[in-house]
């Protein structure tokens, strides 16, 4: 089995971002998945991009243009 | 009249942070490599088109590895004639070929190393930027500049007016983010520009003798309740910040967040004296061709030129005035007395709670007011102390240059504690037959003034309600220009029982440290004094659990000589004040006054700090 490598971006462990790391993860070509080092994270670039979307969803104002910041 | 200041700096850096985990993996470590220099310098001229192009001046902050670039040189004296850009010296930047053999080191942080190698290096760069350039620079700057390199620098070359001087709220949390790999430790200063004093960079000058000669510079202008909670690194005014929280919607590549975060810095002027500031700062490595993380290079041009053209039109419009580093150096000078405290009343943009914060910030302290918890100080910095704290090889503290914290509710718990013991917080309880309700649980508002020089919070009612007894209760905190203090008051405006009498308890529970985890409390002094002197109770801390009270204190005070610290409480009137340690699960103490109180009564306290010798 050859090393890993890194895939066609740098994607990070989305599980991991949820608890605020950011790791790269490391891409094995054979199995074709990304994976990471740190936790038990392993993924295709589909699961990858839909745990960032799960990361989004604490930001519950991501998409709202505010154009008051006080309460007054 | 309102002014929204704004500082862009771009660093030309020949080998970007990042570029070994990004450009070079898989690769033999090359410094020298060809393609990242010319990579490193288009970015660098990307990002000076994209300025220019938006009518933004841009103070270039050269490193020592572009000091021995030509292309980057010319660039730097083009722009300087053309654009009016200012051509600085940063001390970030220093890896290269020339740097690596000169000092053997592969440190890069200008406060890490030894002071002996900090004055090496800043002769070296200096001299080598006035070779080059026929003059020496008038502003400078890194992620940190310890307050011994900045007397040095001042010392040698009084040219220097203004510098990049901390990154706020860089701290253990981005060292957790970064795999506890990135060192950046310097927690605990001001989020808005600020003079810094000689003893401490953190601590604002509280006068002329206090006064480092420069005026210093935030890293980017950050989210003042995320970064507090989060990684400082995905929440500020650098475009690719926000792609790093990934805080944008990944299908239209829209942000929204970034101008959201922008605005609201605009929108603190109300608080001071109709001034606010942004700096956006982005080194190269954030606009790898190769991408950044999942973010594309397209992405992350797009964001670098949506941010310039949103600052850009802001100045278009009359809203927003940009400058250089060395002129926004000359502007504040005349802007600020020495104590002007920075205030920030700050909400969150992003999470889509309606959380708000405000941020004080003077030569004496800075604190942080919770309004979801009813006005209790979650942070609390003894900048009174103007602690001396050496950083780098050869001190006590290599990487830690964070200023301690009395109270710190993330790494300290707060209110909320898991099991057992106590957190860090400034708060106060009410109690009524047995009950007892804690302010920290009254989610409220609050609404800024100025009286000549006391900036005032006015806390929206809360009720709290017992079993058989409504109490309405208004919070209004008194933050006095100059005094070291912070007044608390609290009165009852209404109770369902009119003739019916509650505890109010007033207290602050704090320790010391700089990270998440107990530094020793062995020898804190805490004190209870009498009036007349004749009846103070004082206990050495030892971790057993003591407590003492005084009917009618005069204080009850805590000096903790590891800080040179002594925070105190007084009261407006008699009561009783008390003062606890405590235990090894539970490494605090807690200063106090109870008072009884009935329908329409007020009660005040106040909570100074003060240098201990």
């Amino acid at each position: 089995m050859a090393q890993a490598g890194k895939g066609r971006l740098n994607y990070r462990c989305p599980s991991c971002f949820m608890r605020d790391l950011d790791i790269d993860m490391f891409y094995d070509k054979e199995r074709d998945e990304y994976y990471c080092i740190r936790c038990q994270f392993t993924g295709s670039e589909k699961d990858v991009l839909a745990g960032n979307e799960m990361v989004r969803t604490r930001y519950g104002a991501m998409n709202k243009r505010f154009t008051t910041f006080d309460f007054d | 009249m309102s002014e929204f200041i704004l500082n862009v700096i771009h660093r030309p850096e020949m080998v970007p942070e990042y570029s070994a985990t990004v450009t070079g993996h898989g690769k033999e470590e090359d410094i020298g490599n060809k393609k990242l220099l010319t990579e490193s310098l288009d970015i660098f001229k990307t990002q000076q088109r994209l300025a220019h192009e938006n009518g933004l001046k841009v103070t270039i902050h050269m490193t020592y590895a572009a000091l021995f670039n030509k292309e980057a040189v010319e660039t730097a004296k083009n722009d300087h004639n053309v654009y009016g850009d200012e051509i600085a010296l940063s001390l970030l930047g220093l890896p290269c070929e020339e740097f690596r053999e000169k000092y053997k080191t592969k440190d890069f942080c200008i406060w890490m190393f030894s002071m002996e190698d900090k004055k090496r290096i800043v002769d070296d760069v200096f001299e080598k930027f006035r070779d080059i350039f026929g003059f020496y620079p008038e502003s400078t700057g890194s992620y940190y500049m310890d307050a011994d390199l900045t007397n040095y620098i001042k010392e040698k070359y009084p040219s220097v007016k203004c510098a990049v001087a901390t990154c706020w709220e860089e701290g253990p949390k981005a060292y957790h983010t970064c795999n506890n790999s990135w060192y950046t430790l310097f927690d605990g200063g001001p989020w808005a520009p600020w003079i810094p004093s000689k003893q401490n960079t953190h601590a604002p000058a509280a006068d002329e003798s206090e006064d480092s000669g420069i005026v210093a510079i935030p890293h980017l202008s950050r989210d003042l309740i995320a970064c507090y909670d989060g990684n400082g690194s995905n929440f500020g005014t650098h475009p690719q910040n926000v792609l790093r929280g990934m805080i944008y919607d990944s299908k239209t590549w829209e942000y929204p967040y970034l101008y959201n975060l922008i605005d609201q810095y605009r929108a603190q002027e109300k608080y001071n004296n109709g001034y606010a500031y942004n700096m956006m700062f982005v080194g190269p490595g954030w606009m790898n061709k190769m991408g950044r993380w999942e973010a594309p290079y397209e992405l992350l041009l797009k964001s670098y030129s949506d941010g310039c053209k949103y600052y850009g039109d802001l100045k278009k419009q009359g809203k927003l005035t940009d400058m250089t580093m060395s002129e926004f150096a000359d502007y504040y000078r005349q802007k600020k007395t020495y104590t002007e405290p920075e205030c920030a009343l700050w909400r969150d943009i992003l999470y889509g709670s309606d959380k708000q914060l405000f941020w004080y910030t003077d030569p004496y302290m800075r604190a942080g007011v919770s309004m979801d918890q009813g006005g209790a100080i979650f942070d609390l910095r003894p900048y009174a102390a103007k602690l001396r704290w050496e950083v780098g090889i050869g001190t006590k503290h290599v990487q830690d240059a964070s200023y301690p914290f009395l109270i710190q509710e993330k790494y300290r718990a707060g209110y909320f504690t898991h099991y057992a013991g106590e957190g860090t917080i400034r708060s106060a309880k009410l109690s009524y037959k047995g009950e007892e309700v804690d302010l920290c649980l009254c989610r409220t508002k609050a609404h800024f003034s100025q009286e000549d020089n006391t900036r005032i919070l006015t806390l929206d009612p809360v009720t709290i309600e017992f079993a058989d007894l409504s109490v309405t209760l208004q919070t209004k905190e008194y933050f006095e220009e100059g005094s070291g203090a912070i007044k608390i008051e609290r009165t009852i405006l209404d109770m369902s029982k009119p003739d019916a009498e509650i505890e109010l308890n007033e207290y602050m529970t704090a320790c010391y440290g700089t990270t998440e985890y107990p530094e020793d409390m062995t020898g804190i002094r805490l004190s209870c004094e009498s009036r007349d002197g004749s009846d103070d109770r004082t206990i050495s801390y030892e971790y057993r659990c003591r407590e003492e009270s005084l009917m009618d204190a005069s204080s009850v005070s805590a000096v903790i000589p590891a800080i040179e610290t002594k925070v105190s409480m007084t009261a407006s009137e008699t009561a009783e004040g008390y003062i606890r340690e405590g235990y090894a699960f539970s490494p605090m103490f807690t200063l106090g006054y109870k008072k009884k109180l009935t329908d329409k009564e007020m009660f005040a306290t106040w909570l100074k700090l003060e240098k201990a010798d």
